[in-house]
C-alpha cells in the first residue's frame, strides 16, 4: 500500500491506475461490515432492495410481509461507542396499514431515477404502486391482474418514464406515470416473467428473463421482440477479432452461431442482427431451468444472467452469443427472482447463492470468496459504487453490509485503555 | 484471452521446434511415458484434422483434449451392455481446473466435430461427451442389429441422422420443427415412423418439458444411468455414515460399489467435479471428505 503511494508520489504510477489498484485491492478484500450497521425494520424477509441512483445515499427494500422501508446509508442515527459501530434505522417504514399499502408480499422495489421523490413497488397482491417519498402515501396504483415478480425503470431515460413489470401473465406491461395508463403490452414469453431489466445502453431496450428459460430484449418503439439469447450459441471469449477471413460465410471459426428460421435460412455470421418477426415457435432458451436474475454491466455490452439450473451466463448483446465464461458452484433454485449486483468497473459480480453470496470474476469466472454471514436464504444485493460496500438482503429479516476491510482507526486508538489492558495482563514475576 | 487461431500458430510453433529439436521416436517415447494411455499419438494426428497450420503430423493437443483421452482409456469394462465410452463432464472439470478453458475448448472440439456432448437425465447438470466415431459406430450397430426387422426405407433414417443431422446440429436437444427444416433443406422427407424408430433404437428420447422436442441420446445408455446416480448414492452414503465424514482416497479406491456397474474411480471424479466432494492433500495421503457446508 505504501510502496503504492511512493510510486505515485514519484510518478511510475499514473493516478487513474493508482485509483483503479487501491479500488481493486479494497474490493476484493470484502467482508462483513463492523463498523456499520443497518437496523432492519422488517418482521419478514427481505426481498428486494435498491439504493438510489442518484446520490447513492438511500436505501429502499421491501418485505415479504408488504412493508417497505428507506434507511439513510450516509448518515447513522444512532452510533455505539464500545464496538465503534454506527447504526443506520430505517427513517420511515410503509406496510399494510397505509390507506393502498400492499397487502402481501412486496417482491420489487425501484427509485425513480431522477430524484428520490417517488418510488414504485410491485407486490404479489397483484398491484404496483407509485409512492410519494416525503407524505409516504401511494399516489398511483397499476392493477396487474397477477402477482408482479419484477419492475424496472430506465436510468437513462430522457423521454419516457416507463415502469416495465414482470408478471405472472406472459405479457409484459409498461406503465406509464405521466398518464396512470399501460403503454405498451410486450408478448412473446410462454411463461410467467420473473426479470426484467432495462439496458444500460439505450433507453428504449428491454431484457427480459422468464420462466421458460428464455432471454428476449424488445425495442419498445418496434413490435415484438429483436433477439432471443440461446445457450447453444456461443463465442470464445469477449469479442472475435475482425479477420479478413470473416467475410467468407463458412468459416469455421466464425460461424460457431447457427440458427434455424425456416429451411432455406443460411447460416448466419456473429454480429448479424436478425430480421424482425421471430415465429412463435421459436423455443430457444438462455438456461435450463427458469431465468432468476438478470443484471447489465454498466457499459451496456454485457449481460450476466442467472437460472434455476445454479448456472451463471455471461452475455455478449450486441452478438447475442453466449461466452462461455463458467462461474462454479453456484446454487440458485426457488419460485422467484434473485437480485445480483455488478461493480460498476465490471469487474466482480456478487451472486446470492443459498444462505452466502459468491464473488466471482466476470471475466474468468474465477470464483474469489463466499460471503457468509445470513442465517436464511439470501434473496437480494445491492453495490453501492462509491463505498463499495454490498448491502444484502435475505429471507432471515436482516440487511447485511458488507465492506472492505478497515484498518485500525488511528487517531480514536486509546492508548490508555491499551496500555491499563496489557499492564493488567502482566504477573509480577514473570519477563 | 487467446483466440483459437492464435492457438493453432501456437501449437504449430511448439511442434516445429519439438521436432526440430529431438528425433521423432524419442519424442513419442516421452509421450509415453507422460500421458496414462498411448492414444495421444492418434489425437495429434486426428484431433486437428482441418488444420492449415499442421506442421510435421503433430500439434499439441487442447488441455481438455488431453484429459478426455485419459478418461475416457480408464473407461470401466462392462459385461452386460455395450456402450462405447463415453466421459462425463463433471469428470473432466475434476482434472482441468480452470472450467471456462473447459468449456471454450469443448465447444471448438465440438464444432470440429471431434466429440459429441449429450444430456444426460440424471440430474440437471449432467452431460456426457462422447467422441463422434464411437458414437458413429454406435449408430451403424443399432442400424445394422435392426436391419432385418424394419423396411430399408425406414432404416435410411439412420443414414439421414449422420449424414445431415449429426454433423450440423451441435445441440444436445432438437425439436420436430429442426428435423424437419435440415432435411427438408437436402431434400428428404421426414415421416412420424422414422422418429419413432429413432426414438424406439434409443438416439432420440421425448423431453417432458416441451412437447415436439426431443434431447438427442447415447443408445444402450439406461442401464448405465441407474448405476451412475444409484453409485453416486452410495458413495455419498458411504462417507456420510463415518463420523468424520472422511477417508483415505487409498483405502476408497480398494472398495467396490455394490449398486454401480462403474468402477469407484469414475464415480470419484464425477461428484469432485460437481463440487460434492473435496480432496484434501495429508501426510497420510489424499482425504476425500465431503464439505461440511
Amino acid at each position: 500500500m505504501w510502496q503504492m503511494v511512493g510510486r505515485r508520489e514519484t510518478g511510475r504510477l499514473p493516478p487513474h491506475k493508482f485509483r483503479a489498484l487501491l479500488q481493486k485491492t479494497r474490493l476484493y478484500s470484502i467482508e462483513l461490515a463492523g463498523h456499520k450497521e443497518i437496523a432492519s425494520a422488517h418482521k419478514s424477509g427481505v426481498n428486494s432492495l435498491q439504493i438510489d441512483a442518484t446520490e447513492a445515499r438511500y436505501l429502499l427494500s421491501g418485505a415479504a410481509d408488504g412493508s417497505v422501508a428507506v434507511y439513510d446509508i450516509e448518515q447513522a442515527t444512532a452510533y455505539d461507542h464500545s464496538t465503534r459501530t454506527s447504526k443506520h434505522e430505517a427513517l420511515f417504514m410503509v406496510d399494510k396499514r397505509v390507506l393502498n399499502g400492499h397487502l402481501y408480499s412486496v417482491s420489487c422495489v425501484h427509485w425513480y431515477p431522477i430524484d428520490t421523490g417517488i418510488f414504485v413497488t410491485g407486490s404479489f397482491d397483484n398491484f404496483v404502486n407509485v409512492w410519494d417519498t416525503n407524505t409516504t402515501q401511494v399516489e398511483l396504483q397499476f392493477n396487474m391482474s397477477k402477482k408482479v415478480y419484477s419492475l424496472s425503470m430506465s436510468t437513462l431515460a430522457t423521454t419516457h418514464m416507463l415502469i416495465a413489470t414482470g408478471t405472472d401473465d406472459t405479457r409484459i406491461r409498461l406503465c406509464d406515470i405521466a398518464s396512470g395508463a399501460f403503454t405498451h403490452t410486450l408478448s412473446g414469453h410462454r411463461d410467467s416473467v420473473w426479470v426484467v431489466q432495462w439496458s444500460t445502453r439505450s433507453e428504449w431496450v428491454l431484457v427480459s428473463g422468464g420462466c421458460d428459460g428464455a432471454i428476449r430484449f424488445w425495442d419498445i418503439r418496434r413490435a415484438g421482440c429483436y433477439q432471443i439469447l440461446d445457450q447453444q450459441c456461443s463465442q470464445i471469449g469477449r469479442r472475435p477479432p475482425v479477420l479478413k477471413k470473416s467475410s467468407r460465410t463458412h468459416g469455421r471459426e466464425d460461424n460457431l452461431c447457427t440458427k434455424y428460421l425456416n429451411a432455406s435460412s443460411p447460416i448466419r455470421q456473429r454480429g448479424q442482427k436478425r430480421s424482425f418477426g421471430i415465429s412463435a415457435v421459436d423455443s430457444r432458451t438462455a438456461h435450463y431451468g427458469s431465468v432468476a436474475g438478470l443484471q447489465m454491466t454498466a457499459d451496456g455490452l454485457h449481460m450476466i444472467s442467472a437460472g434455476t439450473d445454479s448456472r451463471l451466463r455471461l452475455w455478449d448483446v450486441e452478438s447475442g452469443c453466449n461466452t462461455l465464461v463458467n462461474y462454479p458452484s453456484t446454487y440458485i433454485r426457488g419460485n422467484k427472482g434473485i437480485q445480483m449486483a455488478v461493480t460498476p468497473d465490471s469487474s466482480l459480480v456478487f451472486t446470492p447463492s443459498l444462505n452466502a453470496i459468491l464473488v466471482y470474476d466476470v471475466w474468468s469466472g474465477h470464483s474469489y470468496s463466499s460471503l457468509r454471514g445470513h442465517y436464511d436464504q439470501v434473496n437480494c444485493c445491492a453495490f453501492h459504487p462509491q463505498g463499495q460496500e454490498l448491502y444484502t438482503g435475505s429471507n432471515d429479516r436482516k440487511i447485511l453490509v458488507w465492506a472492505p476491510r478497515r484498518p485500525i482507526d488511528i487517531d480514536n486508538f486509546d492508548y490508555e485503555d491499551a496500555e491499563q489492558a496489557i499492564k493488567a495482563d502482566e504477573d509480577a514475576w514473570s519477563d | 484471452m487467446m483466440k483459437k487461431r492464435d492457438l493453432k500458430s501456437l501449437y504449430s510453433w511448439a511442434g516445429s521446434i519439438v521436432a526440430s529439436s529431438t528425433p521423432k521416436k524419442t519424442e513419442k517415447r516421452a509421450k509415453r511415458e507422460q500421458s496414462a494411455t498411448s492414444e495421444v499419438e492418434s489425437l495429434a494426428q486426428d484431433s486437428h484434422q482441418g488444420s492449415y497450420e499442421k506442421e510435421d503430423g503433430f500439434t499439441v493437443p487442447s488441455d481438455t483434449a488431453v484429459a478426455l483421452r485419459m478418461i475416457h482409456g480408464q473407461f470401466p469394462k462392462i459385461d452386460k451392455v455395450s456402450v462405447p465410452p463415453f466421459v462425463l463432464i463433471s469428470q473432466v472439470y475434476s482434472i482441468v481446473k480452470d472450467r471456462t478453458l473447459v468449456d471454450r475448448e469443448l465447444e471448438v472440439m465440438k464444432q470440429d466435430k471431434d466429440v459429441r456432448v449429450f444430456k444426460l437425465s440424471t440430474g440437471q447438470d449432467d452431460f456426457a461427451i462422447m467422441f463422434f466415431d464411437d458414437y458413429v459406430s454406435q449408430v451403424n450397430a443399432i442400424k445394422s442389429r435392426l436391419d432385418g426387422k424394419h423396411p430399408s426405407e425406414d432404416l435410411v433414417i439412420f443414414d439421414w441422422y449422420i449424414n445431415h443431422i449429426l454433423p450440423i446440429h451441435m445441440d444436445a436437444g432438437i425439436t420436430d420443427f429442426h428435423l424437419e427444416s435440415i432435411l427438408s433443406g437436402v431434400g428428404h422427407q421426414i415421416q412420424e415412423r422414422h422418429i419413432s424408430l429413432l426414438i424406439k433404437a434409443g438416439l432420440l428420447v421425448r423431453q417432458l418439458a416441451h412437447e415436439r422436442s426431443y434431447w438427442l441420446a447415447i443408445p444402450n445408455i439406461g442401464s448405465l444411468l441407474k448405476s451412475l446416480s444409484q453409485g453416486r448414492k452410495e458413495l455419498l452414503s458411504l462417507l456420510n455414515r463415518r463420523q468424520y465424514k472422511e477417508v483415505l482416497l487409498s483405502i476408497l479406491e480398494k472398495k467396490k460399489l455394490r449398486m454401480s456397474q462403474l468402477d469407484m474411480r469414475f464415480h470419484v471424479r464425477d461428484l469432485l467435479g460437481s463440487g460434492q466432494l473435496f480432496l484434501s492433500h495429508t501426510p497420510a495421503g489424499i482425504l476425500v471428505r465431503i464439505p461440511r457446508d
